[in-house]
């Protein structure tokens, strides 16, 4: 019985490695990417940031005191006076504008669409005029004879209380079952739809079924194959995050650190700190997962006629797991039941969040793996059932 | 041999096969000859087990189609005209795929290969050529070979010359002659009536799910006035 199996996913596995387009999708390019993607935007933002700290840009002015001015220059500000603030900074004539008017300062900037240089500028402007008002305070402290510590009565702390893999972690945290979901899904898709769907629309099904082998050999064997490109590609990227990034890390030190404000840079990417049981929880709980998302795939790709259709019945499997990654990014709000652990997907993305962060319980975890695993036996004998159905393999 | 017995094919309100019975002896080659939509392909689908007939039963090499699936598939080949082979794989690793499911390995694969690749004028530089950069032709000689790779006892041949050139054509008539005498059995389904006056030894009029005629090709002949084209218009004219 293995042996009809190993044969079947050797010869799915053959045809992908022959098609370079799907090899390179699914194993080159998570490799070269996944540092990119990490890296590529904090070291962009950074060093924009940090130039606009040490370049001087254009803010128009209202009404502006001299002395507000005077501070200004030295914030690496240019004042230009202006007659419309809104309307010059809408343009682009400036980067931002101040106005000072009955004893208030208005302070306007783009401030909408994510990180823009106008929010930086008006950051700058900000801080000028912190200074010129702490200035002030201290000024009119000491005419009246108060010392300026009577400004602070108490010192205030913060410290992070979280564990030491969870500070570890860093954006791991949350990127980790982000790229174990989508990585399972988008490396195995490609075999999947082929050896399904593409099967039926080649023409190549049939002599295939005419083979003595029983179907669920046959679909054991193409699942198997899924399940390889799936950890491979799974693999690639997390190869990519780690190795990719410490490259990064190594060539970009200074701008990372920079980044940071001193904190460590580490800390950008985040790094595993798991002990062998956690590694292995965690592989055990992305082969279940891998095992779940092949079997839906492989019933959807049975079902479906031809490539097209089966594309447009897994791409949107993608959004339905993407789900529970948002849902984790608030789940320090809810108070989470053990029975969301047993949820398919929920489950498995509360896991992995748990085991990197280092509060997984056996408990949990045995209720994620058990309940994923008879979700994946149940979309299994779903995809037999389909693959059973005359109506389902002579459809196209 | 083949025993098909009252055989019936529904699909919700369609009958595709009107309960059929035919036999067919080893070393005969039965021509199931019928206009599309016949149901020859729906027959030949419920004989390779592909299909899971309604009501009736049939037998392949002793073993029932429905009982016995696994052992019906051992001791058979099918070919149909819309069959294809996986394209990226070279001829010999198609062969060697569908070769290692009936115990062929090693060497006894590489004669049995040697063997059909004779048979069908298949050169052993084509076998290492990926099945996409092969002529139409070739590649559906491919799909033949696959299914005699085990030498099956009987072998279902469904439009088999579709988009063959007149060389692959000829090869395969020829082929279809050679398989017979060394006593297999066949049955070739075609619209192509002249290719059955060249092959076949008995032939059965389908029509509409039902088998219309049954007879010698000769019997059959001499129904048409030497045409076997005729004689199937004119049995089917007399059926209505």
């Amino acid at each position: 019985m293995m042996n009809e199996i190993l044969i079947i996913a050797r010869k799915e596995l053959l045809s992908v490695v022959r098609e370079r387009r799907v090899l390179f999708t699914t194993l080159v390019l998570p490799i070269v990417i996944m540092p990119l993607l990490m890296f590529g935007p904090i070291l962009l933002f950074g060093n924009a940031a940090r130039q606009t700290q040490e370049s001087v840009q254009k803010v128009g002015v209202v009404g502006v005191p001299a002395e507000v001015l005077e501070q200004l220059r030295k914030a690496k500000v240019e004042p230009i006076e202006i007659a419309n603030p809104q309307e010059a900074v809408q343009n682009r004539e400036v980067l931002a504008a101040l106005v000072f008017e009955k004893g208030t300062f208005t302070i306007y900037g783009r401030l909408s669409g994510g990180a823009t240089q106008s929010a930086l500028v008006v950051e700058k402007v900000q801080g000028a005029l912190r200074a010129y008002k702490d200035r002030l305070v201290t000024q009119e402290l000491q005419n009246r004879g108060i010392g300026t510590d009577i400004l602070e009565p108490f010192r205030l702390e913060t410290k992070d209380a979280s564990r030491e893999q969870e500070r570890a972690a860093g954006l791991f945290a949350f990127l980790i079952p982000y790229f174990l979901v989508v990585f399972i899904q988008t490396g195995g898709m490609p075999v999947a739809v082929d050896a399904t769907a593409g099967e039926k629309e080649k023409g190549t099904l049939e002599a295939l079924l005419a083979a003595p082998v029983p179907l669920v050999q046959i679909l054991l064997g193409k699942g198997l194959a899924v399940f390889v490109m799936s950890l491979l590609s799974t693999l690639a990227a997390i190869t990519g995050l780690l190795l990719g990034g410490g490259v990064l890390r190594s060539l970009f030190a200074t701008q990372l650190q920079a980044v940071q404000n001193g904190e460590n840079a580490a800390q950008l990417g985040g790094a595993l700190a798991l002990d062998p049981l956690g590694y292995l929880s965690m592989i055990v709980t992305a082969v279940l997962f891998a095992l779940l998302v092949i079997a839906i795939m492989i019933s959807l790709g049975l079902y479906a006629r031809s490539f097209k259709e089966a594309q447009s019945y897994m791409s949107p499997l993608m959004l339905v797991m993407i789900i529970p990654i948002l849902f984790l990014q608030f789940s320090d709000f809810i108070k989470l039941q053990d029975w969301y652990f047993a949820l398919p997907f929920v489950g498995v993305v509360l896991s992995l969040d748990a085991i990197v962060k280092g509060s997984a319980t056996a408990t949990l975890l045995s209720l994620t793996w058990v309940s994923t695993l008879v979700f994946a036996g149940l979309a299994l004998y779903l995809a037999y059932r389909n693959f059973q159905r005359e109506d389902v393999v002579f459809r196209n | 041999m083949i025993e098909v017995d009252n055989l019936q094919k529904a699909y919700r309100k369609l009958h595709a096969i009107k309960g059929i019975s035919f036999v067919v002896q080893p070393g005969e080659v039965y021509g199931l000859l019928g206009p599309n939509g016949a149901g020859k392909t729906t027959t030949l689908r419920i004989l390779a087990t592909l299909l899971k007939p309604t009501s009736g039963s049939a037998k392949v090499a002793g073993f029932d189609v429905a009982r016995e699936s696994l052992a019906v598939r051992r001791n058979l080949g099918i070919v149909n005209g819309g069959m294809k082979v996986y394209d990226k794989l070279t001829g010999y690793e198609v062969l060697d795929f569908f070769g290692s499911f009936y115990d062929l390995w090693g060497p006894g694969l590489k004669e049995r290969i040697a063997w059909a690749a004779e048979l069908l004028h298949i050169e052993q530089a084509v076998l290492s050529k990926q099945v996409k950069d092969m002529s139409t032709g070739m590649q559906q000689k491919i799909v033949i070979a696959r299914a005699i790779l085990h030498q099956p006892q009987v072998l279902l041949l469904d439009e088999a010359t579709a988009g063959l050139d007149v060389f692959a054509r000829r090869a395969l008539l020829d082929f279809v002659r050679q398989y017979a005498e060394l006593g297999k059995t066949l049955i070739y389904s075609t619209h192509v009536m002249s290719e059955a006056e060249e092959v076949c030894d008995r032939v059965g009029f389908i029509n509409k799910g039902s088998l219309v005629y049954e007879g010698r090709l000769q019997e059959a002949l001499e129904l048409g006035s030497g045409n076997l084209e005729r004689a199937f218009i004119r049995r089917l004219e007399e059926a209505a």
